[in-house]
């Protein structure tokens, strides 16, 4: 979903939201209780207020407000700017009682005591059940309270151009040792065709990658946070796409969901995109003349370990001042975890379910004609039960993630490489942290 | 009135203006009332948010209790300011736009200078449609024209890339090395013609008498251009170069689009763009101390380029 | 065109200077011949044909989708833009005419003093203001309306130091004297006499602040969320970073920038005059 804004608008947008947020605790003090807030239903009728950026979110809610008269939900879309309206409202103290918020995003707002904890409320701890794991380990900050629950996931597998390979006669790889051979493979057999795109700038998609090599970037130990965003298991993931950039077998020119994107793949430049479930529409949406020639396979694997990785996905977070928190959770743990409400937000907002039962909606079930109605949602249903669930989230994670791609795109220019990226991201994540006044250390 | 002015603009000017005696003119309330509805804003939105930057500058961000914890912000000296000349990021920004401006600066005023003169000369025909043509990018927004360049610089939809893939000539406009300077050229494609416009103008104030006699003594058209012309036309050469690199320190928009088609423009690609990823990543204090360290080169850089020349060149 | 004696050198030099300010002109007209053919193009057309060449025509077309577009937001965003710069120049002018005049005609105690610190307001980099402006707003509650980015909009130091000088030289003290005998209040004065004189130097001021405001992207990037209140280049912006999941946009971002600089480009050409005195004034005080 994040690839729907534009980096730089995100990064004025955060930017926003950064200096609203510190303002505001620079002249209120703001506190983070840490402790539940306590959970009584309130008497009478009430009404919620739940920002979010769901296209057709509207149509779910509405379906809530007829069954719960007296829970009435209203609905905004902040879709343009998310975390500067978000920042704002909290500055101002009029945020909403709910907001979606990126699971990326989840430690940084807790770090501007934006939350607040909802596990005093029962139906909020029972949830934990419902949800796909890793989910619930990132909105429950590792089990120490329920600041979110999760809505949607982007769990990772491998788009496929299969007529391409068997064009070329090259078996399509399960382990990223056979997708490197793949790569050269193809490239050798047409000098303009490429497995894939390595796109500097996404510092989320490569995440989503260090993600699927079990590389944990930050843990906390000994009052401190522990900073390892260059561990080897990075490293491992940083060398091996090191070669196929310097073999130049992979290009490093395209933007993810650029127009210059889709017109390479347009052209036949490019045989394969490692991706998220949400990514299945666009391919579906923007190269209408591929249909039938795309196939969603497992995400190539690092030796026997099988893991997937998640790239992308929200929650819906409990937010500070919620005046109606036992009523808020009601309409969370339903809004993310009904069956009705999740095929609803399945069809119209494209969302792919962190509820364990949205797995099984029947929309998930059924082959999809574009790729040749292959089931592919099977494919997805299975990463996403492969997921490290002990993986997290730094709490300066985007000033990491910007650092990480500027010199990603040095690296892609020829200029250092992407273990030196690794390293200045690790740097990168140490300052900013000293700045926030976060106490960090590296890690081991 | 004035007190307030005087009092709320020390910081930032060398104070000590000459003050006059109280001549006949209208009272303080008539002159109050004349100055007061710009002085007014101009104080809210140009004076209080420089001193607010200034203040947010000497701050820095504290934290108390636990893994998340609870921050404030306390005075801090001048550490903001030690963290900003110790960036080496702040300083290759400072670098790369250095190199701008020592290229697209002058380039862009020779050839507005070119026009300019040419347009005051005899040499050219259909003037108006070429003073128009020349003229018009200035009536183009940055955005929009960063939009236009950068369809033209992609390799996938660009014409011009097209054509000269045709030839033999394999251009990567977003390239590493070239797109500080298709950059560039977005600024000299907006604001050649209004610097033109600038130097023709103070062309067309000189009294043709001044080159009538170099005229009749037979001085070519350049001759008189590059002895007469261009020295009396300084102060508005002067001028343009002081705007240019105002307006070069500060860029954002041109860049901010480009990134959105390469990667080789980062995130602190431009001072500008440094204090905005900053405060992205919440550090407000230190955005702003980047945002002062900026105008103050921004004042040393112009001021300091009005001093030179006018002792040079005695204006 | 006047002189007689053409000689050698000076028809190599009129060749010359035809060639050399051909190429200009078409450097300077590329990138809008490229807008204007690429509007009149379906979608498809964009990245399939050459950019150079007109190929299926379908400008009405791309015009309605650009204006039904999102219920017809870009239609609100021109009207944003008008009342941002138009409107915003307009006032804008009124008070940096009202201030000049004000420096130029009365003498006052702190009247360089005040000059010289409006003169240094020229030399901050309004960038570096925007963010500053951004929490003192939001600490009033302005941020997010017309006002956040109207208000900061109006204030233009070079308006002020045009208006000065213009005032000087056109608004001759005696014509003032001579009213304030008949007995006219400074108002009065200004609003029969000065205004009047000034009036063509006020059209450059305008133009200046208009540009100005057209140009400054910045501000209300900071200060706007709301879509209904975007400008059209931050709406255009906008625009240009979903073409990722909405490639469809392309073709209207490419109409939508057409539409809004051609009524500039006509209206500049129109008045260039006054950019002409305007700058003449600017640059040899």
């Amino acid at each position: 979903m994040s690839s729907t804004v534009t980096r730089t608008r995100l990064a004025v947008a955060a930017a926003t939201a950064g200096i609203v947020v510190l303002a505001g605790c620079s002249s209120s003090g703001s506190s983070d209780k840490a402790s539940a807030s306590s959970c009584e239903p309130a008497k009478g009728k009430v009404t919620l207020q739940y920002w979010n950026t769901v296209p057709g979110m509207d149509k779910v809610v509405d379906l809530w407000n007829k069954q719960h008269p007296n829970v009435q939900v209203e609905i905004k879309n902040i879709s343009n700017d998310q975390y500067g309206i978000l920042g704002n409202a909290l500055k101002a103290n009029k945020a909403p009682d709910l907001a979606q918020v990126g699971y990326d995003e989840l430690p940084n707002l807790r770090t501007q005591s934006a939350f607040v904890d909802a596990s005093a409320c029962k139906a909020a701890t029972a949830a934990k059940s419902k949800f796909v794991p890793w989910t619930w380990s990132q909105t429950s900050f590792g089990g120490t309270g329920v600041f979110a629950i999760p809505q949607d996931t982007g769990p990772m597998a491998l788009y496929v151009r299969s007529d391409l390979f068997k064009k070329y006669n090259v078996a399509v790889p399960t382990t990223w040792d056979e997708y490197a051979t793949a790569a050269e493979k193809l490239h050798k057999a047409d000098p303009n065709l490429d497995i894939t795109f390595f796109d500097p700038n996404n510092a989320e998609w490569f995440n989503g990658l260090l993600w699927q090599n079990d590389a944990k970037m930050y843990g906390y130990s000994g009052d401190k946070w522990q900073v390892s965003v260059d561990s080897a298991q990075s490293k491992q993931v940083a060398d091996y796409w090191q070669k196929l950039i310097s073999e130049k077998v992979v290009r490093t020119d395209l933007a993810h969901g650029s127009t210059q994107m889709y017109a390479a793949y347009q052209k036949d430049q490019i045989a394969t995109y490692v991706g998220a479930a949400w990514g299945y529409s666009m391919f579906r949406d923007n190269l209408p003349k591929q249909a039938g020639k795309w196939t969603i396979v497992p995400m190539p694997t690092w030796g026997a370990n099988g893991s997937s990785g998640d790239w992308g996905g929200s929650t819906v977070a409990f937010m500070k001042g919620s005046r109606h928190l036992y009523e808020s959770v009601e309409f969370n743990t339903w809004l993310n975890s009904d069956p009705d409400a999740l095929a609803l937000e399945n069809k119209l907002g494209g969302l792919y379910p962190a509820a364990t039962a949205g797995l099984d909606l029947p929309a998930l079930q059924q082959g999809v004609p574009y790729y040749d109605n292959e089931k592919i949602f099977d494919v997805f249903a299975d990463a996403s039960k492969k997921i490290d669930t002990s993986f997290a989230w730094g709490p300066t994670q985007k000033t990491v993630n910007l650092a990480l791609q500027d010199a990603m795109a040095k690296a892609a220019a020829g200029s250092g490489t992407l273990t030196d990226a690794l390293a200045t991201a690790q740097a990168a994540a140490l300052k900013s942290m000293k700045d926030q006044a976060i106490p960090a250390t590296a890690g081991k | 009135m004035t007190d307030l002015a005087t009092r709320s603009a020390g910081v930032r000017t060398t104070p000590g203006g000459r003050r006059r005696p109280n001549g006949g003119g209208p009272r303080a309330a008539t002159v109050a009332a004349f100055v007061t509805p710009f002085f007014l804003p101009f104080l809210l939105f140009y004076l209080v948010p420089v001193g607010y930057a200034l203040w947010q500058s000497f701050r820095v961000v504290r934290r108390s209790g636990g893994q998340y914890g609870t921050s404030y912000t306390t005075f801090g000296g001048f550490e903001q300011y030690g963290q900003v000349l110790q960036n080496t990021e702040f300083w290759s920004s400072i670098g790369r736009i250095g190199l701008f401006g020592i290229v697209q600066v002058p380039v862009m005023l020779f050839v507005a200078l070119i026009i300019a003169l040419l347009l005051d000369t005899p040499l050219l025909r259909a003037k108006g449609f070429f003073r128009i043509v020349a003229f018009m990018p200035y009536a183009v927004p940055g955005v929009i024209a960063a939009i236009m360049w950068s369809y033209l610089y992609s390799p996938q939809l660009s014409p011009v890339v097209d054509l000269l893939n045709g030839i033999g000539l394999h251009p990567d406009f977003l390239g590493p090395g070239a797109v500080l300077w298709s950059a560039a050229n977005v600024s000299t494609w907006l604001w050649t013609g209004y610097n033109m416009l600038i130097m023709f103008s103070a062309l067309q104030s000189i009294p043709q008498e001044l080159y009538e006699a170099a005229k009749i003594d037979g001085a070519s058209n350049w001759a008189i251009a590059w002895r007469i012309k261009v020295p009396i036309i300084a102060p508005s050469i002067v001028l343009t170069t002081v705007f240019s690199i105002i307006g070069t320190l500060q860029l954002y928009a041109e860049p901010a689009v480009l990134r959105q088609i390469s990667s080789n423009i980062s995130s602190t690609f431009t001072p500008n763009m440094l204090a905005y990823t900053v405060a992205s990543g919440n550090n407000y204090q230190q955005a702003a101390a980047i945002s002062v360290v900026i105008a103050v080169i921004t004042f040393v850089l112009s001021f300091g380029f009005m001093r030179l020349t006018s002792k040079k060149a005695g204006l | 065109m006047s002189n007689p004696t053409t000689t050698r050198e000076s028809r190599v030099s009129r060749t010359a200077a035809m060639g050399l300010m051909l190429l200009l002109a078409v450097y300077f007209l590329l990138p809008v011949y490229f807008l204007v053919v690429a509007s009149t193009k379906p979608q498809g057309d964009l990245a399939a044909t050459n950019g150079l060449v007109f190929s299926h025509f379908s400008l009405f077309e791309n015009l309605r989708t650009l204006f039904t577009r999102s219920d017809g937001i870009f239609g609100r965003w021109a009207l944003n833009t008008v009342l941002y710069a138009v409107l915003g120049a307009a006032v804008g002018t009124l008070i940096s005419a009202l201030c000049g005049y004000a420096l130029a005609k009365f003498t006052f105690r702190g009247r360089e003093f005040l000059f010289s610190v409006i003169l240094g307001g020229v030399l901050v980099p309004t960038t570096a203001l925007a963010l500053p402006l951004f929490l003192l707003f939001s600490a009033t509650g302005l941020v997010n309306t017309y006002f956040a980015v109207f208000l900061p909009s109006i204030v233009s130091p070079f308006g002020v130091y045009l208006a000065r000088i213009f005032a000087n030289a056109s608004v001759p003290q005696e014509l003032i004297e001579s009213a304030r005998l008949d007995g006219a209040g400074e108002f009065r004065i200004f609003f029969s006499v000065g205004f009047r004189l000034m009036t063509p130097a006020l059209v450059t001021i305008f133009l200046f602040q208009f540009v100005a405001i057209w140009n400054n992207f910045f501000l209300p990037m900071v200060m706007l969320q709301k879509e209904s209140l975007f400008p059209i280049t931050l709406g255009l912006y906008e625009w240009n970073g979903q073409t990722a999941r909405a490639p469809l946009l392309q073709e209207s971002i490419i109409t939508g920038s057409l539409v809004s600089i051609l009524p500039v480009i006509v209206v500049f050409i129109l008045l260039q005059r006054f950019w002409r005195t305007g700058l003449a004034a600017g640059s040899l005080k």
